[in-house]
């Protein structure tokens, strides 16, 4: 928290570029942070969000590209028939139907799934307009959000973040529980309807 | 329902032990969620002590006190026009943290004393 007076705008935009490669960095709180700075008058929020705006979206597509390096993976299963390449195609499948809905979400609402659908989105080539499309979108409920709650709730970011981090996280295991659920437990072959 | 899962379990032993992994992490969260709520209900852990971090402006506007009251506490002048934080304010006037907090406290209550 300290560093935010000291480094302000940088590190913000920093620190959302590196939470969307899956690193292990406090952007929501520093968001939160940024968004009560904002409100007490040391920082315009213009500018806070705005950064932070422009360092996740940045880091999406560093994400997107990294996962495109890693779509020869997936190739060489497809290339190996048998229960694994089953199953990405129906992964795949899922991703095609639900991808845009899929990547919007995930930037804001289940926001720690965030980085490994842009990694998943690059591999599976998921089309790239749709995916900025989306993901431009989502992005700006994701920063205005929290950046939001530290302004709103400036005297008490330790509880906004204390109660937000534990919401986030609950709603993301119900997600990945969700969607691995599906794909376990789906009949296999056309759905019995 | 068990049967159905250990068949699944044997086809597809990685995603199971994930699936498991997430429901677990689901009651985690869900036990943490409804402990943070409790807490923060109470409105005794809702006053945020002084820390380092925090600016002279961040101060006035989470505490509601009016900007002279922390220009006296400081005795500096106007505010400081770079976003200085407490530490490095208490680190200035060579005092330490904990006396800058102090005096914070002790002009806050005044001055709500006052205002009552």
């Amino acid at each position: 928290m300290a560093m935010i007076p000291d480094y302000g705008l940088w590190l913000m935009g920093l620190v959302t570029f590196l939470s969307c490669l899956a690193l292990p960095v406090p952007a929501s709180l520093l968001m939160i942070g940024g968004g009560a700075f904002a409100a007490a008058g040391d920082f315009a929020l213009t500018s806070i969000s705005g950064v932070a705006y422009l360092g996740a979206v940045a880091g999406d597509q560093t994400g997107f590209a990294i996962g495109q390096r890693g779509s020869r993976l997936f190739a060489l299963i497809h290339a190996t028939p048998g229960k694994r390449a089953d199953l990405l195609a129906r992964a795949e499948h899922f991703f095609d139907k639900w991808g845009g809905p899929g990547v919007f979400l995930s930037r804001w609402l289940v926001s720690p799934l965030g980085p490994y659908i842009n990694f998943i989105g690059g591999a599976a080539q998921l089309n790239w307009l749709k995916f900025t499309a989306w993901g431009i979108a989502g992005e700006a409920i994701w920063v205005g959000l929290y950046t939001g709650l530290g302004y709103t709730f400036s005297g008490q970011i330790a509880m906004v973040a204390d109660i937000a981090a534990n919401i986030s996280g609950l709603l993301a295991a119900l997600a990945g529980a969700g969607a691995l659920g599906w794909l376990i437990f789906r009949p296999h072959g056309p759905a019995r309807t | 329902m068990r049967a159905r899962f250990r068949a699944s379990f044997a086809r597809h032993p990685l995603l199971s032990s994930g699936f498991l992994l997430a429901l677990g992490l689901v009651m985690f969260f869900a036990a943490r969620s409804v402990a943070a709520l409790v807490y923060w209900s109470d409105p005794a852990h809702r006053d945020q002590p002084i820390e380092g971090w925090m600016t002279p402006r961040y101060v006035i506007q989470s505490w509601q006190l009016p900007p002279e009251v922390m220009t006296e506490i400081l005795n500096a002048g106007p505010m400081p026009g770079r976003r200085l934080t407490l530490a490095q304010i208490a680190d200035d006037q060579g005092i330490t943290l904990n006396d800058l907090a102090a005096r914070i406290t002790a002009a806050t209550d005044a001055h709500r004393a006052a205002s009552k």
